[in-house]
């Protein structure tokens, strides 16, 4: 469920193949992933797991596995 | 109705201009999510709710504290579903000479002026998605002119302006504007708070021989946040009665 969840939240918000969100997916590996991309996807995640992240961890936010990383503190298991 | 439809969060908003402000808002339209110290603004809200049609909020807090102002904007979108405006009005003042100001006050100020409005707004942003959202920053004649007595405070509302011009660069390509208004001598309980002497030199540097009222900055904050304003950003509007022409 949780899964499923952010795989739509990236597909969506980086406007991307749901296929390409995979844990080595990295910030800036692609162009939808730039900067602009990835703070619709913060607001995307936040919507989607009612949560907001510290602005450390949008930072810190590298890559999909780390997305899962960061989401873990909230409570969010994949 | 100006703000129809639209959805603002608003901070300090128990009393002063944060209460004019939120009235106004409420009357025209908004919904609102109110933020202050006191937990008069949750009465506040009940009250304001009774004569709006649409909801109005609030939750009671320290805008300095990391963790309430992310449940602020966490419950604007539960309540909201998202923001169409802020209004960073929250501040405090501490008088006291250059030489007489305890650093401690001094840091109180920039925390409350400055850096809790650059976290608000941090997390408010990222629930502005559509149309033409707007974010209007409480500044000061005195972080424009400066003003002997206050200096440290003069520092956080200039420091404030600074923050509002690159703010409105940098998220003018994502529609949202960024605008501060600048009160002059207006008559709140901030004010008053002030020596009886400072007070009067202060009312009579007022050109239009009046010192201003909450209401007179509230107006300014609806034109900010209304539609009529969709092409005004990175701009800091006086509302002081001519005291700096």
């Amino acid at each position: 469920m949780n899964q499923d969840t952010l795989v739509a939240c990236f597909a969506e918000n980086l406007g991307i193949e749901s296929a390409m969100v995979v844990d080595s997916l990295a910030y800036q590996s692609i162009s939808e992933w730039d900067s602009v991309g990835h703070m619709a996807l913060v607001a995307g995640l936040e919507e989607a797991f009612d949560i907001m992240l510290d602005t450390d961890d949008i930072i810190d936010m590298s890559s999909v596995a780390k997305a899962k990383e960061i989401l873990g503190k909230h409570d969010i298991t994949f | 109705m100006l703000l129809k439809g639209k959805r603002i969060l608003v901070t300090g908003a128990s009393r002063g201009i944060g209460e004019a402000t939120a009235r106004l808002f409420a009357e025209q339209g908004a919904s609102l999510m109110l933020s202050a110290r006191s937990e008069n603004v949750e009465a506040l809200a009940e009250e304001l709710n009774g004569a709006s049609e649409a909801g109005i909020y609030a939750l009671a807090g320290d805008i300095s504290d990391e963790d309430y102002a992310k449940r602020l904007v966490m419950a604007s979108r539960k309540q909201l579903g998202g923001l169409d405006g802020l209004v960073n009005n929250a501040g405090i003042l501490e008088q006291g000479l250059v030489g007489m100001i305890q650093l401690e006050s001094v840091r109180r100020m920039l925390e409350v002026n400055l850096v809790a409005m650059i976290n608000l707004t941090q997390f408010s942003l990222r629930l502005m998605k559509e149309g033409s959202p707007a974010i209007v920053n409480v500044t000061s004649i005195a972080g424009t002119h400066g003003i002997e007595g206050i200096s440290a405070y003069c520092a956080s509302k200039a420091a404030v302006i600074g923050f509002t011009k690159s703010l409105a660069k940098e998220v003018a390509p994502s529609g949202v504007r960024v605008n501060a208004v600048a009160p002059g001598f207006i008559d709140t309980q901030m004010a008053r708070q002030l020596d009886d002497e400072w007070f009067q030199e202060r009312v009579e540097s007022v050109r239009m021989k009046r010192i201003g009222t909450p209401l007179d900055v509230a107006n300014l904050s609806l034109y900010l946040c209304s539609d009529l304003s969709t092409y005004v950003t990175g701009q800091t509007i006086g509302v002081d009665g001519g005291m700096q022409v």
